[in-house]
């Protein structure tokens, strides 16, 4: 690096010298020999003044001041930085969160194309990496039970929830996406027959229009169903509840990328009409409570949950990311106690994604998926109450090979968020915090929204879902296993020198049920 | 500053667009000029083209910065070229003034809308990544 400042040095001498002779050389070339090279004159006479701007007016760049205009075309580089890397220099497995091989599979997945691979994997297969177990025998399809999985059945409820399908839309509100991305999921999740979550976007208008499943979700803000005070307002919830196509409540603790905060909506995404679903001021960033209102301790959380229950009379779940277990620990007791308990569970690991977030949560708060996921499983079991409730899982769950594992380290089913925002198209462009997003994905701009045709991505929506759950049954069935349910730690290959190994030995505890 | 602007803007291709049409009839003052430069004709079409597009993009809220430039540009070539070879005589003087007066405002107008010059509209974006 240094002989390349000391490159930098000189050569800006040279410009910073060179700028004002040709200004001069040129000058007298268009009196003398021809007036056309005035127009080099113009434009090197501009380059100049720009160059002793950066040199002496201004003083916001260090580098500029020293180097003028030549380092400018350092910026210029650094700004096209994220582009460069992602078409030309980065490696196939190299980007995060998705690398190009992850990504392009549910791009194959969603267009209906083979996503077979050739010659090799390119994954890593030393001392850390978690796989599948085949079996000798593996069970031949028709022997698999068919996927079945009913959401309130613990306490006989009559509006106890049914899905065919372990893979559901994960939150995403309206708002964080737009309306055109809203309605694709939605109706791709129609046509695949799988729930969608709405996300703590607050009346779910858009969701509504395309007739599929809902789960509402009821944010720390509680948007859509609060009072003035930011109280759960029980009238509002009775009737969101009353809608046919909900079909059960969520409510939501903390997410994986940012536990412990509560959600954020820039200013620069708050429409009208936004504003006017969520009930909050335009302008203005909305920064949702860390905790519920209702939720200052376990015995207050439990009997939340219970009055949620109560008042909407459907299923109803929660949501968290693990920061210790030992409180999911005294949570579950507390639930004991109580006698009260969620319907379901849904676990999100905190390498999950989000519209925006501060960095440090997104990059250190949380405990990833699967020891999360694992170690809430353990507890339910030992306390004896794992058949009380149903156990979700969200966090990278984007194709069948990582949703196997949840499902064998607990999970009854898979949320996923980003999978089925690269289905629509998402190229992972990392702004939907910006409303910026070049796909029309996460932002509130007609313009930008316009290429996402809602009609077409739909079907890829469709055909994500239909392609993953294909492969997922042929693991099952490589697995020699009849059901996802059936599948334990034991259908793990976890290396000694995985954080997760200790729960291999860990002998007395390893089913669902 | 947005009133401002817009008069500045509008000086600037008022006086832009009047000269064109002496430029594109071939007005005779016109190619007196273009002749004592050796453009002629075919620079005082160029010319006139790049005039009409600065005073195009002066009037566009999302190009003004560019018009800004471009106008800037063309406006220097021409006061150089009163000093090297056409001279103030006669009503020179007052083309002379005109060329000034756009090259201020456009300047002017530049500095309002700094912000739209590309490179330094990077360098103060906030950092996305
Ligand atoms: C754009 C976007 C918006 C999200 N909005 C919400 C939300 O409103 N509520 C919530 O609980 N989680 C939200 N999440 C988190 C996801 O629901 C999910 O828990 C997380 O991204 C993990 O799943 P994934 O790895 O499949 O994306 C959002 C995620 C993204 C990417």
């Amino acid at each position: 690096m240094s002989s390349l400042s000391v490159d930098l040095h000189k050569l800006s001498k040279f410009v910073n010298l060179a700028l004002p002779v040709l200004v001069i050389g040129f000058l007298l070339a268009g009196k003398y020999v021809h007036f056309y090279f005035h127009f080099l004159t113009v434009a090197f006479l501009f380059l100049t003044i720009a160059n002793v701007f950066y040199l002496f007016v201004q003083d916001q760049h260090p580098l500029l001041r020293n180097f003028g205009i030549v380092a400018q075309g350092r910026y210029l580089v650094e700004s096209i930085g994220p582009e460069l890397r992602q078409y030309l220099y980065s490696s196939d497995t190299e980007e995060r969160p998705f690398n190009r091989i992850e990504r392009s599979e549910i791009y194959r997945k969603a267009k209906n194309i083979d996503s077979a691979s050739s010659f090799g994997s390119q994954k890593n297969f030393d001392t850390s990496e978690i796989k599948l177990r085949h079996s000798m025998y593996p069970s031949s399809h028709d022997d698999l039970i068919p996927y079945s999985l009913t959401f309130g059945e613990e306490r006989g409820l009559k509006t106890a929830y049914t899905i065919t399908k372990p893979m559901m839309i994960s939150a995403m509100s309206y708002g964080a996406l737009g309306q055109h991305a809203v309605r694709a999921l939605a109706r791709g999740a129609k046509l695949a027959g799988i729930a969608m979550n709405t996300g703590e976007g607050g009346y779910p208008k858009y969701h509504l229009m395309e007739g599929c499943d809902l789960i509402f979700q009821i944010g720390t803000a509680k948007f859509g169903v609060r009072n003035d005070e930011g109280y759960l307002d029980d009238e509002k919830l009775r009737e969101l509840a009353g809608k046919d196509e909900i079909k059960m409540i969520e409510i939501k603790f903390s997410q994986g990328a940012k536990p412990g905060k509560g959600g954020l909506l820039p200013k620069e995404k708050i429409t009208r009409e936004i504003s006017e679903l969520r009930g909050v001021e335009m302008g203005k960033d909305v920064v949702s409570p860390p905790h519920h209102k209702e939720c200052t301790d376990k015995t207050t959380t439990v009997a939340f949950i219970k009055h949620v229950q109560e008042v909407s009379g459907l299923p109803v779940g929660i949501k968290f990311c693990v920061g210790s277990p030992q409180q999911v620990d005294d949570l579950v007791q507390e639930m004991v106690d109580q006698d009260v308990f969620p319907d379901y569970i849904s676990v999100d690991g905190s390498e999950g994604g989000t519209g925006a977030a501060p960095k440090s949560f997104m990059d250190r708060v949380g405990m990833p998926l699967f020891p999360a996921l694992s170690s809430v499983n353990r507890i339910l079991c030992k306390k004896g109450v794992r058949n009380r409730l149903k156990l979700l899982a969200a966090g990278k769950l984007i194709n069948p090979g990582r949703q196997i594992l949840a499902f064998a380290m607990g999970a009854d089913a898979v949320y996923s968020a980003r999978g089925f925002m690269l289905s629509l198209g998402c190229i992972q462009a990392m702004q939907c915090g910006n409303n910026t997003c070049p796909i029309g994905i996460t932002t509130q701009d007609p313009a930008l929204q316009r290429g996402l045709d809602i009609g077409t991505r739909s079907v890829r929506v469709k055909n994500y879902v239909n392609n993953t759950m294909h492969d997922l049954e042929e693991l099952l069935a490589a697995s020699g296993e009849r059901s996802l349910d059936d599948l334990s730690i034991d259908n793990l290959f976890i290396p000694e020198d995985s954080t997760l190994a200790p729960l291999v030995h860990d002998k007395y505890i390893d089913s669902k049920h | 500053m947005k009133i401002l602007s817009w008069i500045l803007r509008i000086v600037a291709a008022a006086i832009l667009a009047q000269t064109l049409f002496f430029k594109f009839t071939g007005h005779p003052d016109s190619v007196a000029i273009f002749t004592a430069i050796g453009m002629e004709p075919g620079g005082r079409i160029l010319i006139g083209v790049l005039e009409l597009i600065a005073a195009v993009l002066l009037l566009f809220p999302g190009t003004v910065a560019f018009g800004a430039i471009l106008s800037m540009g063309v406006m220097t070539g021409a006061i150089v070229g009163h000093f090297t070879d056409i001279g103030f005589a006669d009503g020179l003087l007052s083309l002379f003034v005109l060329a000034l007066v756009v090259w201020i405002c456009s300047a002017a107008v530049l500095v309002i809308h700094r912000r739209q010059i590309p490179i330094i509209r990077q360098m103060f974006a906030k950092s996305k990544y």
